[in-house]
């Protein structure tokens, strides 16, 4: 790739956030991030997360090590999909509102919805507890802050449930999910899932979950837009 | 009163019945509102609301183990407690007569059910066994879910440790859909075994064998009276027992039907979703009849304390009748 394309491509690339409101999708480019929290501020600043608790964490694997085959050094997502050794891989881990979602499948007490526009919200009056959504989300998602305070801590239960919100209350107001807006290298994408499989198409990256974890994110449908 | 075969258990064995009863019942209001959410959440509110429900949930859980362990350890050291173990175990070749006897009985090929089918039909106590083919069967079952549920109960109390012990979360998943659906069978069986001695018609509405001791129940020797019969000659059937028993049997019916259909309508939970048949619960007959087969064990429950209410009646009875029988002597 000549020099003169590679810089036709980048002014093609969007902003992380493309889209809002309804149907909105949120998902990392995982080559994109390199794990400097910058997301991990945002979301603590926003919504003045306590210190114990992440709505959002960055997990980064093989940690200074190079892929198995240097051509797919940059492209962990297509490494990952290959079933090669991706070398060092971060991974912004939060609520992806699955379209299908086993947390809203198994919670037991309706305490997760989906709702109307594609929003996984936690009614907090109706949590019990029970960390079934913790078994269930394939990501890691549902976190109990009050799981060490007091009867909890004795007892084993969980609390209440907190996770993500894909920060609705400010796509309400137009405005993206904070850790989008704030991410320098725009690795978290915000858009309907034709514009996050077109830009993951435009950057050559692909996404670094497989077909099982595509269709529970995106639904069965939706998943045939990413190249996997 | 006569030797009819009522005065079975011990005192610790009521006792221990009746404890067991109230915790189990804990457990099942605790674990069913939070279960059947949707058609029970008065009773989710009642139990503590949403952040207490599964705390009492799992208190109730230790004192049931902590009453297993009692009497397991009893069962092994306590004064002739084997020859009751003995009781239990099945005896294949009566207990099968029994049963087939029952088939034939109810399909008008036999002229009366076997002597270990019999709970009580007017026989005395040596005439059958201590339990019955049903009763033994009745102790495995509850025997084997029990210890199921506490084992599988044990395993999710802390779901991120199991999580991290089976490096999967299916496993998690796997005991929690176990444990949900295993008490739902327990549900149906409790309902049954509720229905079975609270609406027999020789003891509606309670079984007092059940509470009552046989070091407390009188047994007159008979052997030297001219006496025909065992005494169940003696006994008149209450007049609300027909009525009683019609509605307690739907009740349990609906109930039983309701708490399978809405396990399975209520996807993911406990049934695993690609298992579901339906979508939303929120169904005003589901509703009702849920609410009814929670009603039953309600039911269960006032029968539990009514036996002991009987029982405490009875003994202070008792304690009168030798009173006065003492002064009378010393009068003498
Ligand atoms: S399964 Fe996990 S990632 Fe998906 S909606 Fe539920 S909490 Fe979010
Ligand atoms: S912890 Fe709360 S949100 Fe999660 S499954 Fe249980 S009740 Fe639902």
């Amino acid at each position: 790739m000549s020099t003169d394309q590679n810089s036709m491509q980048r002014e093609q690339m969007s902003q992380g956030v493309m889209s809002v409101g309804e149907g909105t999708r949120i998902f990392p480019d995982v080559e994109a991030c390199i794990d400097c929290g910058g997301c991990v501020v945002a979301c603590k600043r926003t919504w003045d997360v306590p210190p114990e608790e992440q709505r959002i964490s960055i997990s980064t694997m093989f940690e200074g090590q190079e892929a198995e085959k240097p051509q797919l050094n940059s492209n962990s997502g297509r490494a990952l999909n290959q079933g090669e050794f991706p070398g060092e891989t971060s991974f912004p881990m939060q609520c992806y509102h699955c379209e299908d979602a086993p947390c809203v499948s198994v919670c037991p007490v309706d305490s997760l919805q989906k709702n109307d526009d594609g929003f996984v919200e936690v009614v907090e009056d109706l949590c019990v507890g029970c960390q079934y959504c913790l078994s269930a989300c394939p990501f890691g998602a549902p976190q109990f802050p009050e799981s060490d305070d007091g009867a909890e801590a004795v007892l084993g239960g969980g609390g209440i449930m907190d996770k993500c919100t894909m920060c609705e209350e400010r796509q309400h107001v137009g405005k993206g999910p904070a850790c989008a807006e704030e991410c320098a290298t725009d690795a978290i994408l915000v858009g309907d899932a034709g514009d996050i499989a077109d830009e993951l198409d435009k950057r050559d990256a692909a996404p670094a979950f497989n077909k099982e974890a595509m269709e529970i994110i995106f639904g069965a449908d939706e998943a045939r837009a990413f190249d996997l | 009163m006569t030797n009819l075969d009522h005065g079975k258990f011990t005192r610790v064995t009521t006792m221990f019945h009746s404890l067991l009863a109230l915790d189990v019942f804990l457990l099942f209001f605790t674990g069913y509102s939070v279960m059947f959410n949707d058609e029970l959440w008065w009773l989710l509110e009642l139990m503590g609301g949403n952040t207490g429900v599964l705390a009492l949930h799992r208190i109730a859980g230790v004192g049931l183990i902590v009453l297993t362990v009692f009497w397991i350890t009893f069962m092994i050291i306590g004064p002739g407690r084997r020859s009751n173990f003995r009781a239990v175990l099945p005896d294949l070749k009566n207990d099968m007569q029994a049963f087939i006897q029952d088939v034939k009985f109810v399909l008008g090929r036999a002229d009366e059910r076997h002597p270990h089918a019999r709970q009580f039909a007017g026989y005395t106590s040596d005439e059958v066994p201590l339990l019955s083919y049903v009763g033994k069967g009745v102790i495995f079952i509850f025997a084997v879910e029990l210890t199921l549920l506490m084992v599988s109960g044990l395993l999710i109390w802390s779901k991120p440790s199991l999580m991290q012990f089976f490096q999967t979360k299916a496993a998690a998943m796997a005991f929690v859909v176990f444990h949900g659906l295993l008490g739902v069978i327990m549900l149906m069986g409790v309902m049954f075994h509720i229905f079975e001695h609270g609406f027999h018609p020789a003891f509606y509405p309670v079984e007092l064998k059940a509470f009552i001791s046989k070091d407390k129940m009188p047994h007159t020797d008979h052997s030297d009276e001219d006496h025909e019969g065992t005494g169940i000659e003696l006994l008149t059937l209450r007049p609300s027992w027909n009525w009683a028993v019609n509605l307690g049997g739907a009740a349990v019916v609906i109930g039983i039907v309701s708490v399978l259909l809405g396990s399975i309508f209520d996807e993911g939970y406990p049934v695993p979703r690609e298992l579901t048949i339906g979508g939303g619960p929120t169904n005003l007959l589901l509703t009702i009849g849920i609410n009814v087969g929670v009603l039953v064990l309600f039911l269960g429950l006032l029968l539990s304390v009514y036996g002991n209410v009987l029982r405490a009646r009875y003994e202070r009875q008792v304690r009168a009748e030798r009173r006065t029988a003492e002064t009378s002597h010393s009068d003498d």
